[in-house]
This record gives structure tokens, C-alpha cells and sequence, in this order.
């Protein structure tokens, strides 16, 4: 065997080409894409998560792919061990005197294994959820809201499951580094290891490494390139929601004095109970003739949350108890979770107004479709900024404050 | 040809004009029958500016809250942020066109402003002074 030298220490050693540049560049844009994903849970940076997954779940294929037809040490016949080999050499590391594998060690290739299986099942489990949850993405609509969300749970343990296996790779990596006196972080990064005189180098595949780059790099500009042309009064938003039912009568009517509340936003009999009562509208008299009543009564319970024609109808609706007949969307729960971490103070900027000022943050209030990305807390409300920076400090100190639900992707479970 | 053109062209100018000061005359002619009349400008503007204090939040209102004084500016509602289109006609060509879209409002407006409907006078010299601005 070329790749394997059993003498711990090597004495007359040169240095030796070990990891080539695809699974170098493999290595490190995985450890990137998997921060940034943790990094992103708010629904704020959707979309930048989803990237992540994309690349994430590309990178694994190709990595299985180049397990088979790449060279000496990338290949997996290079580190197909059993499991008895890997718990032989884990015994060894317990007596501090671990064979030392040019290439990946027993125990190291079971946790390449594990992480490449999580990172495929996780980035499978994302796209389903999200088809389910979000109806976005190449799976959009093969699952319900209800199966969606169970899959995106899913998702999370998984995650939780694969830092879980990433702590114990960090710590098998320490560990093997400090009993051969290696850095084995330094040759994940030149590709070189120390090997004894004669070992033969893996060839570096420059063509392929830059093939890598090339089409990551086009896949994020073609993905983020919406930014780059956006203007302050055509914000871009990654994310657009089908189509949902209008009315030019309820548009006309209802969206005059504030926007035009979507009908999926609230249940039927919160709609028959406010058109019954439009003479005192929150204090105003409508003052509606029978016919429009009728026709926007019919057009409101037509598409109204029972519809579930979005994921916040859905949610908003599940989460109404029958017997209650809200008149406010601001008064549902669903809506009250979403926005409780909304200081006073952006509340009462002039640029917001008041909470039914949904237009102000929502992009699509318009529309109704409430995207998940497609919200922006306006420029300089309040005092808090809400840029990408605090967000993420948010979701850190969030993550690792226990009392609260950690690693909601999509929901605020409620 | 060219003749015929400007001919053209002021016609499509004049139709909306005329249609809204049709609207506006109307309602007037209307509110006279109710022993309304003359209309002043000038009362319409008091009116516009004047304060009302509300019964029940002892809060004031009155209509510039929502449509501001500069009318040929967009407003903004005052209980949802939402922005209202300017209401000169000089400025928003749609406005003052529609004999029941005008009725709506007044109807929904000063209840909520004046706390009480507004007389067939008040209404008559609101729109003598909206329709010149
Ligand atoms: C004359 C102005 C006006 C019109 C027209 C109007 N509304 Fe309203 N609406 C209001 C005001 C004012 C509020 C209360 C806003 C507040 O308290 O912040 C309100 C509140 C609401 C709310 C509750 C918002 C929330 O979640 O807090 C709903 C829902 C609503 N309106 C639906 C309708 C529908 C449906 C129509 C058409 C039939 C309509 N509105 C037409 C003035 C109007
Ligand atoms: C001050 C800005 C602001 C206003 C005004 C506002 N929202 Fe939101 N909304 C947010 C933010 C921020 C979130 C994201 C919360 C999260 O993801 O945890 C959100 C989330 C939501 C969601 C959930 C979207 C999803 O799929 O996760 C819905 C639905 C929603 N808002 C509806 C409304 C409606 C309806 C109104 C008006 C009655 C409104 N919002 C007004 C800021 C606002
Ligand atoms: C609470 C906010 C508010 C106040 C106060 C208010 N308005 Fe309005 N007004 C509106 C809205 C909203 C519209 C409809 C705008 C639209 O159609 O885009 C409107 C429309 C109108 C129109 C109809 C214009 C047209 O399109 O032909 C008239 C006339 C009018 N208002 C007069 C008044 C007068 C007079 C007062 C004071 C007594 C007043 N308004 C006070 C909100 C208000």
C-alpha cells in the first residue's frame, strides 16, 4: 500500500501532495456554507440560506462523484475501512499511539461518511420543507403545509445531529495532530503532508478546482444578482409567492384607508362578522352600499384562511381557537409571535406608523403573499439597526440561550 | 392638419376637466335643492383647517391630519400610514370626478373628523374650495 506508512515517525521526510485542490476547496466551502447556513435561520436571510444549501448539497455530489473517479488519496477505496478497523485504531488512540494514515485515518473516514450523509439528507429535507412550507424551490407544492413542516423539524434535528458529528471531526483532528505532531489543518490547506522519501504526490487537478469555483461563483451572482440592481423604491425580494386571487371592488373598497388585508389573513367568520358590522369599522362608517358588502363578503370568504392559500393563512388560521371571531390580524397569534420581537420603537417611527402599516416591512403586502425574505424593517427605524451583522448576533446568542427554541428555519413554532 | 391636432388634443384635455367640474357642480346644484347656497371658498377653507376635538380620546382632529395643507402633496392616514394620493385636482386629475366616490367620503370623513355629518352648506363650500386648488 502506497498511501499507508506504518512508522509513526518520519525521520527522512519530504513533503508530499496529499489532498488535491477539488477536496481542498471541497473541505473549506462545505465548512463555509455550513456556518453561513447556521448563521442565516432567520427568515430574513432565506435566501442566502437556501444558497448555502444548494451549494452545500452540489459540493456533496460532487464529492461522492469524485470519490469514484478522482485520484489516489480522494478516492473512497483510499479509506473504505470497517468498522472493526475504526475501532481498533480509536483503541489505539486511547494507548496514544495511533497508527499514523497518510490519507484518512479509520476513525476520520466514519465521520467523513457521517457528515456526508448528513449534509446530503439535510439538504434533501430542506428542499422538501421548504417546497411544503414555502411553495418554493424545484420541489414546490410535492408536500403540504403540514407534511412540510414535519419534514423541516426533520431538517433541524439533523443539523443539530450533523454539528454534533462536526465537534467530534474537530476533536478526532486535534487529537490525531497533537499525538503525530502534525497540522493536519495546515495540510487541509497546502495539501501537503510529511511522508517518507519516494511516496507518490496525488496530482493537484487545478482544472477541475477551478471548474469548482467558476460554477459556484456564477451560481451566486445568477442568485444574488436581484440586489445589484435594486433601487430604494424597487427593493429586491428573492423570494415571490404565486399569484393569489383579487378583486378590483375589494381593492378598491378596502384599500383605501389602509392596505387592502389580504382575505387569507383571517378566517371566514372574522370576515362575516366585519362586513356585518361595516357601519362602525374600527370606528368608521363604512358606509357601504348592500351590493358592494355583498360582493366583497363573498370575494373575503371565498379565499379566506380556512384556504390556506399561503403558509401564514395556514398558520394564522390554525392557530385561531374555534370559538374566538378575531377582527384584527394583529390580534391572531400566529401574527403575534411573528412580531413580538419588534421594539416600541420601530413601531412608532413615522416610517412605520402603526402595526398595520404591513407594507412599510412586507415587500408583497400588496400581494398578500407574506414571504418569508421579503421583509425589511424600513432604513434608520428606531434605534435598533437590523442589519445582516446584528441579525446574525441575534441568532448567536439566541442559539446558545437554551430557553428559547433555538433553530426554527422557517417558523417560530407556535 | 396641425390645426386639427391642437383641436384633438384639447379636447382630451378639456373631457376630464369638464367631467370633474360636472361632478362638482352637481353636487352643489344638489346641496342647493337641500336650501344650501351661495358656496364660499373661503368658508370651505376655515373649514378645512378648523380644529375638532374628538368625544371620546379628547384628541384633535381635523382634516389636514390626513391630507395634510399642502393639497397638491401626497397625505398619509393618520391611524394606518397608509399614503393618500394628492386631492387637488390641479395635482391628481382623478380626484373630484365621481359624484358617489365624493358623497363616500364625506359620509366617512366627517364622522370621524367632525363627529357628526356635515351639513349640505359645509360640504358645498369644501368642494368650492378643493376644486380651484
Ligand atoms: C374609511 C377608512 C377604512 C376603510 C374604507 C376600510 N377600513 Fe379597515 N380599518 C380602518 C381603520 C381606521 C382601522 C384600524 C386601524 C388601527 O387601529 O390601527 C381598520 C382596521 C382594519 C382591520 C384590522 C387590521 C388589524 O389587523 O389590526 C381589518 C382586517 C380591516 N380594517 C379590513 C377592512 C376591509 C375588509 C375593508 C373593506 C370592506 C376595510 N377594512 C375598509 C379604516 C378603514
Ligand atoms: C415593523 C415592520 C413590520 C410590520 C409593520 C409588519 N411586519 Fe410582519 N413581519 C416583520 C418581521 C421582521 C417578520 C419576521 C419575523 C420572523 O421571521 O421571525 C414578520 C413576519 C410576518 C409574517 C410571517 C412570515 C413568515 O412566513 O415567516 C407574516 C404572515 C406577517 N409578518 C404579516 C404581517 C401583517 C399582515 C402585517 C400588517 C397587519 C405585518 N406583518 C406588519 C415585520 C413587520
Ligand atoms: C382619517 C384620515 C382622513 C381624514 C381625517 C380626512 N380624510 Fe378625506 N380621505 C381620506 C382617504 C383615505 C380618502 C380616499 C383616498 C383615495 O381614494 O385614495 C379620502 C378622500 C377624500 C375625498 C374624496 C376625493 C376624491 O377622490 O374625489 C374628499 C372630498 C375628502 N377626503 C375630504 C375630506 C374632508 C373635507 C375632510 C375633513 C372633514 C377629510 N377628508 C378628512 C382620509 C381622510
Amino acid at each position: 500500500m502506497l498511501t499507508r506508512t506504518k512508522e509513526p515517525r518520519v525521520d527522512k521526510a519530504c513533503r508530499v501532495k496529499v489532498w488535491d485542490v477539488p477536496v481542498r476547496l471541497f473541505h473549506w466551502i462545505l465548512v463555509s456554507c455550513f456556518i453561513t447556513a447556521w448563521l442565516t435561520l432567520d427568515n430574513r436571510y432565506l435566501d442566502i440560506h437556501v444558497f448555502a444549501g444548494y451549494v452545500m448539497g452540489g459540493l456533496i455530489v460532487f464529492r461522492i462523484l469524485w470519490g469514484i473517479v478522482g485520484d489516489s488519496y480522494a478516492r473512497f477505496r483510499d479509506f473504505a475501512f470497517g468498522w472493526r478497523e475504526a475501532w481498533n485504531y480509536m483503541t489505539m488512540v486511547l494507548k496514544r499511539w495511533p497508527t499514523r494514515y497518510l490519507g484518512h485515518n479509520p476513525a476520520g473516514s466514519w465521520a467523513i461518511y457521517l457528515l456526508l450523509g448528513l449534509g446530503l439528507l439535510i439538504t434533501i429535507t430542506g428542499l422538501l420543507g421548504m417546497g411544503g412550507e414555502e411553495r418554493q424551490g424545484p420541489l414546490a407544492g410535492l408536500l403540504n403545509y403540514p407534511q412540510g413542516e414535519s419534514v423541516i423539524y426533520l431538517h433541524e434535528v439533523l443539523s443539530w445531529v450533523m454539528l454534533g458529528t462536526v465537534a467530534v471531526h474537530l476533536t478526532g483532528v486535534a487529537t490525531e495532530s497533537i499525538l503525530h505532531r502534525e497540522n493536519l489543518v495546515g495540510s487541509m490547506i497546502t495539501g501537503y503532508k510529511k511522508a517518507a522519501q519516494g511516496t507518490i504526490s496525488a496530482p493537484p487537478r487545478r482544472l477541475v478546482g477551478t471548474l469548482m469555483l467558476v460554477v459556484i461563483v456564477a451560481a451566486g451572482f445568477s442568485w444574488f444578482y436581484g440586489y445589484l440592481i435594486e433601487t430604494p423604491e424597487q427593493p429586491y425580494r428573492p423570494f415571490t409567492g404565486r399569484q393569489l386571487p383579487d378583486n378590483a371592488l375589494w381593492r378598491e373598497e378596502c384599500g383605501a384607508c389602509h392596505l387592502a388585508f389580504h382575505p387569507s389573513l383571517l378566517p371566514v367568520r372574522s370576515w362575516k362578522a366585519m362586513m356585518e358590522d361595516q357601519s362602525s369599522h374600527f370606528d368608521e362608517d363604512l358606509f357601504l352600499e348592500q351590493e358592494a358588502i355583498d360582493k366583497i363578503e363573498t370575494f373575503l370568504a371565498e379565499n379566506a384562511a380556512e384556504q390556506a392559500l399561503t403558509e401564514a393563512a395556514w398558520k394564522i388560521n390554525r392557530n385561531i381557537p374555534k370559538t374566538e371571531t378575531p377582527l384584527r390580524i394583529t390580534e391572531t397569534q400566529y401574527w403575534i409571535d411573528k412580531h413580538k420581537q419588534i421594539s416600541d420603537e420601530i413601531w412608532r417611527d413615522p416610517k412605520v406608523n402603526d402595526n398595520v402599516n404591513c407594507a412599510a416591512c412586507h415587500l408583497d403586502a400588496e400581494a398578500g403573499t407574506f414571504e418569508d425574505a421579503a421583509m425589511r424593517i424600513p432604513a434608520g427605524a428606531g434605534k435598533s439597526s437590523t442589519g445582516i451583522i446584528k441579525g446574525i448576533y441575534e441568532k448567536i446568542t439566541c442559539i446558545f440561550s437554551f430557553n428559547s427554541s433555538p433553530s426554527s428555519i422557517f417558523t417560530n413554532k407556535s | 392638419m396641425k390645426r386639427k391636432l391642437i383641436f384633438v388634443t384639447a379636447i382630451m384635455v378639456a373631457i376630464p376637466l369638464y367631467a370633474q367640474a360636472d361632478a362638482v357642480s352637481e353636487l352643489q346644484a344638489k346641496y342647493q335643492t337641500q336650501s344650501a347656497g351661495p358656496f364660499s371658498a373661503k368658508a370651505g377653507e376655515a373649514l378645512w383647517n378648523k380644529k375638532f376635538i374628538d368625544a371620546r380620546s379628547g384628541k384633535e382632529r381635523n382634516c389636514t391630519v390626513c391630507h395634510t395643507t399642502d393639497l397638491t402633496k401626497a397625505g398619509k392616514h393618520v391611524r394606518t400610514g397608509k399614503v393618500i394620493e394628492p386631492l387637488a385636482p390641479s395635482a391628481n386629475p382623478k380626484r373630484l370626478a365621481n359624484v358617489e366616490k365624493i358623497e363616500k367620503w364625506f359620509v366617512r370623513n366627517c364622522k370621524w373628523t367632525l363627529g357628526r355629518a356635515c351639513s349640505a352648506q359645509e360640504k358645498g363650500d369644501v368642494l368650492a374650495f378643493l376644486k380651484n386648488l
